[in-house]
């Protein structure tokens, strides 16, 4: 018998392959996204440059979106990237050296992906050209490089193209998916990023940061939440909690946004979706930007732990919170940073309170339920504060310390006007009928387009008239 | 039930004619109108069916209508044996129909603007086969969004918004008082649902307008035209149409004004030796009935500009005793 070869055990090459940042990496990520990935790059540039201030810090910063068929760019005067930078702005994926000169407050960027990862996302060739000061220089990546294995260094070119502190980034060769979407889809895809960056972007761009896409500016998409000044009981306003966690800045809120909607809205919205529904749930910001966007999900804790599941009735409740800390990596977000990570500690303990304040809201909503006009008249009372203001708001509520539930913080819980009796003295009638005859019945009280629930109610006034003479 | 009277409406009579003139053009693509079927809301008088089997008997016909009553009474006026009659809702009907890759002719002869409209257009591109047409109307009346002081109501303006944020171009799009532009931005919308429904990267097809017009009889309407096509065959679209005088085969291009001016019909057969008129229409006309028609001489001539170009779909209304 032959005797067996001896295998000769060794070392086992664990390099990266640059095929998996180039192919796979790019798969996690929704093109949208990427590009707010870019957008975040500009924010941490405006952050570095340190001339931010006031309460509109971003104010002179701005960044231009530009696509079509054959390229993709991006110009920002944002700061640039500064050589003492580099290793970090085109390294794949961030090393953690301790030489690394510390990021100022504010910053997202925490993994050293994202710009690379959106170059990837889109082309094979891109030109990144940047001006910090004294430095001014350019990089090229071609398809060559992407193509060899081996190949991971790029010559820089000193030049001289930016006339104030800024970075453009050129993508060409798009890839046949992404150039139909910059083409075929133009519109839809326009519609979409400009949508996505009016959300998630509202804050920075209420505090000065102008963005544009393919030559236009984008206005801001701002919640307002409904606050009744001057009345400290019987009131509309939201439930506020702050709070400090190690590092981390908390500021929550939630209440109304508009009148919770009568039966009849309710069931209109969800024959023919309106998309009003969009505009409730909750948002969650990260170090000003949004990474949660209206979410209506067990995500944000609707239907959990006491909490209904969204419903259309609920529309009217929408919640904000925001987290502020210098050190990034302590922020609940995911490495896309546009989406929240729900087994982050932190997270999950503001998600108490965020239930919390929900409840308060989705309760109203219930007892006032047949009341629906005169809840409505109550909330259209109050003045409509966006979340910057209820933050100047807060400083004269008043707020109770909260020790011995967790997170401990400082809270503020309103004492929101509920209806005078209980118990209603009328019913609720409700029934089905063909819409054709619901025409006819409203073409007999004079307009054949009036709604069914008026209708109904038209019909129901009459014979109750009748009945009555009798 | 109650539905206008057609003299009453010389725009819309001109809006079923192009409708039968891009009809007349489908063949040029490809096949014969035999192998399409039409599919559309055709009322209580069945107005559009009328015209299509007068023009064209071979297309089989199905008007769907969700109303018992006009459903009689269409019984009552069916123009020819090639016409089934679908107690349906427009919805619920696109929801059931299989074209087996069988040509379709639909028109979602819509009187009011609502997101269920384009989203019924949407389902529907997702299910008819290459070379069938859809035509879409749809109501564009600024004055839904306008006071008569020419302000914008907010309310209104903002429930716009909220409505059709899935394809408004921006999500601050306030809704134009022009009549045009709002046909426009309509035109945008539509183009928006396309390119949801038949997305470039995962469909080969695409949908081809090939014409746009707005009018109004009393209330703004909008209708477009198009064809679904390859997305690599879409030339052969734009070559099928482009003699067409009424052809409106860009998205960009802004839809056009259908304004018939009354005539009596005394004054119509007086112009008829002088049309078809190329050369300033308006002036020629004007000259010839030696008159105006409208206020001043511009509004005259552009009159009879309108009244040149849609003459040939300008119906006469007769009184008769039955």
């Amino acid at each position: 018998m032959e005797k067996a070869k001896q295998t000769e055990y060794k070392p086992v090459d664990f390099s990266p392959v640059k095929s998996f940042f180039v192919s796979m990496l790019t798969r996690d990520i929704l093109l949208e996204d990427a590009i707010l990935d870019l957008l975040d790059n500009c924010v941490d540039g405006i952050l570095r440059s340190g001339k931010t201030g006031g309460e509109k810090p971003y104010t002179g910063f701005s960044a231009a979106i530009d696509f079509k068929k054959e390229s993709f760019s991006i110009t920002d005067n944002c700061g640039g990237i500064p050589w003492t930078l580099h290793d970090y702005a085109f390294k794949l994926g961030r090393a953690t050296k301790s030489d690394r000169p510390v990021d100022p407050a504010g910053t997202v960027g925490a993994y050293g992906i994202g710009m690379k990862r959106a170059i990837f996302k889109m082309g094979k060739h891109c030109l990144i050209s940047t001006r910090s000061g004294q430095d001014q220089y350019e990089i090229e990546i071609t398809p060559d490089w992407l193509d060899t294995e081996d190949k991971w260094q790029i010559p820089v070119k000193k030049v001289k193209k930016h006339d104030k502190d800024g970075t453009t980034i050129v993508i060409g060769e798009l890839h046949e998916g992404i150039s139909k979407k910059f083409s075929e889809d133009a519109d839809d895809f326009t519609r979409e990023l400009r949508g996505k960056i009016a959300g998630h972007y509202s804050f920075i761009i209420d505090k000065g940061f102008e963005v544009s896409v393919n030559g236009k500016p984008i206005s801001p998409l701002t919640t307002k939440f409904a606050f009744l000044k001057g009345k400290d009981e019987n009131t509309i306003r939201p439930y506020v909690f702050k709070t400090k966690s190690d590092g981390v800045d908390i500021f929550l809120t939630v209440g109304f946004t508009r009148g919770i909607p009568t039966p009849a809205e309710i069931l209109d919205e969800e024959k023919s979706p309106k998309y009003s529904s969009q505009e409730a749930g909750w948002t969650i910001i990260c170090n000003d930007r949004a990474v949660l966007y209206n979410d209506r999900s067990i995500l944000t804790g609707w239907g959990d732990s006491g909490v209904p599941q969204y419903h259309t009735q609920f529309i009217a409740i929408s919640g904000i919170v925001e987290f502020k800390s210098a050190d990034a990596s302590k922020l609940p977000t995911t490495t896309t940073k546009r989406g929240i990570d729900a087994s982050s500690a932190l997270y999950q303990q503001v998600k108490n309170k965020m239930r919390e304040g929900m409840r308060i809201f989705t309760d109203f909503t219930n007892k006032w339920k047949g009341k629906e006009e005169e809840a409505k008249a109550l909330i259209q009372q109050g003045e409509r504060l966006s979340f910057e203001k209820i933050k100047e708001e807060a400083k004269n509520l008043h707020f109770h310390r909260t020790l011995r539930t967790f997170p401990s913080g400082d809270l503020y819980q309103p004492k929101l006007a509920m209806p005078v009796k209980p118990e209603p003295t009328s019913r609720r009638i409700s029934f089905t009928k063909e819409m054709a005859k619901i025409r006819t019945v409203g073409e007999y009280f004079g307009n054949r387009d009036m709604a069914p629930n008026g209708v109904g109610e038209k019909c129901f006034d009459k014979i109750y008239e009748e009945a009555s003479r009798k | 039930m109650k539905s206008p009277a057609y003299h009453l409406r010389p725009n819309k009579a001109a809006e079923r004619f192009a409708l039968i003139e891009a009809i007349r053009h489908l063949p040029k693509l490809g096949g014969s109108l035999g192998e399409y079927t039409y599919y559309g809301l055709g009322g209580p008088y069945l107005e559009d069916c009328r015209l299509i089997y007068d023009f064209f008997p071979e297309i089989p016909m199905v008007s769907v209508e969700e109303n018992g009553e006009v459903l009689k009474r269409q019984q009552f006026h069916m123009p020819c044996g090639n016409l089934t009659l679908e107690p349906n809702g427009m919805k619920s009907f696109i929801t059931q129909y299989q074209s087996n890759d069988e040509k379709s002719i639909f028109w979602l002869d819509y009187t009011r603007l609502e997101y269920t409209c384009f989203d019924e257009f949407k389902a529907l591109l997702e299910k008819v086969p290459e070379k069938s047409m859809i035509k879409i109307t749809l109501r564009a009346e600024p004055d839904d969004f306008w006071d008569e002081y020419k302000n914008i109501r907010t309310d209104k303006a903002e429930a716009f918004q909220k409505e059709f944020r899935e394809i408004l171009p921006d999500t601050d799009t306030i809704p134009p008082r022009d009549a045009g532009e709002f046909a426009y931005l309509l035109q945008r919308m539509l183009k928006i649902c396309v390119q949801q429904a038949l997305p470039g990267i995962t469909t080969p097809l695409t949908f081809q307008p090939i014409d746009s017009f707005y009018y109004s009889d009393g209330t703004g309407m909008f209708t477009l035209t198009g064809v679904t096509i390859r997305r690599t065959n879409t030339s052969r679209v734009r070559k099928a149409f482009r003699d067409w005088e009424f052809a409106n085969l860009d998205w960009k291009k802004r839809p056009r004004l259908i304004e018939i001016p009354i005539l009596s019909t005394k004054e119509r057969l007086r112009l008829q030796g002088f049309l078809p008129c190329t050369a300033s229409p308006g002036a020629t006309l004007r000259a010839e009935l030696g008159y105006l028609i409208d206020n001043d001489i511009t509004k005259t001539e552009s009159a009879l500009e309108q009244y040149a170009a849609f003459h040939r779909y300008s119906p006469y209304y007769m009184r008769g005793t039955p």
